[in-house]
């Protein structure tokens, strides 16, 4: 009490100490609502995330054996060289969304599956695994990002999260029970000072009667 | 503490749009988005853009104001929140099959999840005090 309270007990104080605890409250109140959907907002993200990280996980094991096959078909020379010859760029637009303030980003990718002609390798040379090991992969690449936009998502909510829950803590456990001792530290204070004067007041009279 | 407080409530709508755009403009531009407050972007996705056109006949593109406004309100208990607006409260209705009263909608947790989930970009949270 005393740390929160250290100047002279007076109403004015009891004034300024009841505004402070009111924004307090208010604040704690808002903090905690914020909380609320930040913990909403990270379990969806969450259930995405396992969701997608499985149908990607998928993905990634039939690309590779696709990969494989290729290669025990092709030789692992001519199907790294073909891989080489593969054009290795694709569309992604990456922008930025708010989610009560904090900046999460969202990525917006397009087809990233190509036919065989217009991945870059030559067809004559190459066998048709190959172009299921590129078509699988590329179904991967596109979940991989996807992917990548959740999980960067899920950190920063979850940072955030860990931001305002400490913010909350301190009001709840230190700040709003300190301005609530020091709010009855001065009404008690007030009252034992009014009970004083009375008491005062009422020995003078009674020394005054006496001198009567 | 208390100017970290006050700084927390001032920061808690800087995300909100300083102008909200038609679902008809939004889905005309390039790259729809909306200024923040705070002076950043917030950008929609095309996909939900599609999917909310799907939900509302072509006529009334242009009176969806997006990002729709979902206001987390004290005083409707933890987990409520309301979304006001004619055709916002029609179309979150119809995501989660009821009825709009009154030109808005009383949504819920459970409720609120699902909304999140299916418009992530075109739905915003305003904290009301």
């Amino acid at each position: 009490m005393a740390a929160a309270f250290t100047s002279s007990p007076n109403r004015m104080e009891l004034m300024k100490v009841r505004k402070r605890l009111a924004l307090a409250e208010k604040g704690h109140d808002l903090l905690k609502d914020k909380m609320d959907a930040l913990v909403m907002e990270l379990f969806n993200t969450l259930k995405t995330i396992q969701k997608s990280r499985a149908t990607a996980i998928e993905q990634l094991r039939k690309g590779y054996e696709a990969v494989s096959a290729c290669m025990a078909v092709m030789g692992t020379f001519e199907t790294m060289q073909a891989a080489e010859e593969t054009k290795k760029e694709i569309q992604i637009e990456i922008s930025e969304r708010n989610i009560m303030g904090i900046e999460v980003p969202t990525v917006e990718i397009e087809e990233t599956e190509r036919n065989a002609l217009t991945r870059g390798y030559s067809l004559h040379t190459t066998s048709s695994h190959l172009d299921t090991a590129a078509r699988e992969m590329e179904r991967a690449v596109k979940l991989l990002v996807e992917l990548a936009e959740l999980e960067v998502t899920a950190l920063t909510l979850a940072r955030e999260l860990e931001r305002t829950k400490r913010r909350v803590n301190a009001l709840e456990y230190i700040l709003i029970p300190r301005l609530q001792g020091a709010m009855n530290f001065i009404m008690m204070r007030l009252d034992e000072m009014e009970r004083e004067n009375f008491t005062r007041l009422k020995r003078i009279k009674a020394i005054l009667e006496g001198r009567e | 503490m208390e100017q970290v407080i006050k700084f927390e409530l001032g920061r808690l709508n800087a995300h909100l749009p300083v102008k909200r755009i038609s679902l008809k403009s939004a889905l005309s531009a390039s790259r729809p988005a909306v200024q923040g407050k705070n002076g950043n972007l917030h950008y929609f996705k095309r996909e939900e853009l599609k999917l909310l056109s799907k939900l509302l006949p072509e006529s009334e593109w242009d009176k969806l104001q997006l990002p729709i406004l979902i206001a987390l309100e004290s005083k409707l208990g933890r987990g409520a929140a309301r979304i006001s607006g004619e055709i916002e409260a029609k179309v979150i209705g119809k995501i989660l099959q009821r009825e709009a009263t009154d030109n808005e909608i009383i949504v819920y947790r459970p409720e609120l999840a699902l909304i999140r989930r299916k418009l992530p970009t075109t739905t915003q949270y305003m904290f009301v005090w």
